[in-house]
């Protein structure tokens, strides 16, 4: 070891987002030579407290995994325990979901942006944004009535119908986000403190990304064509036109451009999806558990979220299994941040939108 | 830079976004997830919200002569399930979000109601008074039956009455 290589600790709180994820960084002067994390400081055991609620309840317990993709969790989980039970849910509540889901995409987007924009210095900017969110908080709030866990869907559809008033209150705050939007999207994209910040750095070559198993925005920042709703539609994404975003640059400002870029997918298709709504029932009754197994997967603001179920004929799952795009994407760090300064190490981190609070569960 | 001067010199013109709350009013939508309210006059307490609530927050006490229903507001996680499966709609969400209280408050803060069983009026079982409305549901457009009567009858005499009335009915 030469005399200017040292070991940073760095974390395990306050990386970039206030999750705990402790990295061990060997430095050489300013710059990162090879990184390890250290992860499990939030593990709640959350998979074991699934197998002592029944099937309904764990719709609840699912959706408090994390708070950004907290809908994406109850919706997939739902999903699992419907391909389990061989339920086929009705056409309104497959619409209703994919208004929920895209809600909660635009808004997780946005806070990353935010933080984004604080750990570039511009800390202006990150209200700015924070603002503009709160359009989409507002919608929350006044269509499902909370801010953060919509408590939307259940086994076999979703939970309440969407009236006609919420879904015009919808589209008209839209109205006025949208622009909002675009005016971030046009800093994002032209302005030189993010510029310089950003472009270039954390780089994931294609073929890394490929090896490592990436999803997400990540994955689509790299240039991979990996989108669940494009690739293997589920709910109404396979009714709805939209295009699936991608990026060549492999940097962090490409996978930035690729989440902006998809909340004006997600606002379209929030449109296509009140427009073409039908008439209907929003839940199936629950038929009897069978002994089955189960798998569903969707995309997540942040990737591919699987779950797997086991059911034993009681109204407790037998095992409960679920695997989220940060943990693939968590170890692509160590590749974005070879030759990277200390100083970039938060945008690298926040480049990859960790969720730790999901990959620990 | 230029584009993000524009957005502050609008900011400056707009003002603060911020509510001037609690001096002044804030953004209350009529939806929002507040306590939890339970109508004695319609819960007949099957216990599928209490079979349901993940949080533990519900609580169902059977007795001789009733039942109480008992939800507490720190446990309730506002996943409103137990709106959602009560069959008679008793449950219901409040827009009244002020929850901040007292630490010694804290055990107070609950929503109790019971209902007290009354005897059948035909054999003296102690039973639930059937809700007026469900009544009136159960046995719409049958001109027969005096539902008002029937909201002091317990289940097992009920059926007794039915089948006495539909005896000889049956289809060939």
């Amino acid at each position: 070891m030469s005399t200017n290589t040292f070991h940073m600790p760095l974390g395990p709180v306050h990386v970039a987002l206030e999750e705990p994820v402790y990295f061990n960084i060997t430095c050489e002067g300013e710059s990162v030579k090879s990184v390890e994390l250290t992860s499990g400081h939030v593990h709640r055991g959350m998979e074991q407290l699934a197998l002592r609620r029944n099937l309904v309840k764990n719709v609840t317990l699912t959706e408090r995994v994390c708070s950004l993709c907290s809908n994406s969790h109850s919706f997939t989980y739902s999903m699992v325990v419907e391909n389990a039970l061989g339920l086929v849910i009705p056409d309104r509540a497959r619409y209703l979901r994919v208004v929920a889901e895209e809600v909660k995409r635009i808004a997780s987007h946005l806070f990353n942006m935010a933080i984004q924009a604080h750990l570039t210095g511009f800390a202006t900017f990150f209200m700015q944004i924070m603002e503009t969110r709160e359009i989409m908080q507002d919608v929350k709030e006044t269509v499902y009535g909370n801010r953060m866990n919509l408590a939307s869907n259940c086994i076999g559809g979703v939970k309440f119908d969407l009236s006609q008033d919420k879904l015009a209150y919808l589209l008209k705050q839209l109205d006025v986000f949208e622009p909002q939007v675009e005016e971030i999207r046009e800093i994002f994209a032209t302005n030189g403190t993010i510029l310089n910040r950003t472009r270039g750095l954390g780089i994931l070559p294609p073929e890394d990304a490929t090896a490592l198993g990436v999803a997400g925005p990540v994955a689509r920042g790299s240039g991979l064509p990996m989108d669940c709703r494009k690739n293997s539609p589920y709910a109404a994404y396979g009714d709805l036109d939209f295009d699936m975003i991608t990026e060549t640059g492999c940097c962090a400002h490409s996978r930035t451009m690729v989440r902006l870029n998809e909340i004006f997918e997600s606002i379209k298709m929030l449109r296509q999806a009140v427009a073409q709504m039908p008439d209907g029932p929003v839940h199936a009754p629950m038929p009897g558990i069978p002994v089955a197994e189960a798998f569903a997967h969707s995309e997540a603001p942040r990737g591919e979220v699987a779950y797997y179920i086991r059911t034993d004929g009681t109204e407790t799952p037998a095992r409960l299994k679920w695997r989220v795009p940060s943990y693939m994407n968590w170890k692509a760090l160590s590749v974005m941040m070879r030759g990277a300064q200390i100083a970039d190490i938060a945008l690298v981190v926040n480049s990859i939108d960790p969720c730790v609070s999901c990959t620990e569960r | 830079m230029a584009s993000y001067l524009k957005i502050l010199l609008r900011n400056l013109i707009q003002g603060p976004s911020t509510d001037p709350f609690p001096a002044g009013p804030t953004f209350e939508p009529d939806s929002i997830r507040g306590k939890i309210r339970i109508d004695p006059e319609l819960c007949m307490g099957c216990g599928i919200c209490v079979h349901n609530c993940v949080s533990n927050a519900l609580h169902l006490e059977r007795r001789e002569d009733g039942h109480t229903l008992t939800c507490w507001d720190n446990l309730c996680c506002r996943c409103a399930t137990c709106v959602m499966f009560c069959p008679m709609k008793a449950i219901t969400l409040l827009p009244d979000w002020h929850t901040a209280h007292y630490q010694d408050d804290k055990y107070a803060r609950i929503e109790q109601k019971s209902v007290t069983y009354e005897p059948c009026s035909v054999c003296g079982k102690k039973m639930r008074p059937v809700p007026a409305a469900l009544l009136k549901k159960l046995y719409a457009g049958k001109t027969d039956v005096d539902a008002e009567r029937l909201t002091h009858v317990c289940p097992d005499c009920r059926q007794l009455e039915d089948s006495k009335r539909n005896i000889g009915q049956l289809p060939a």
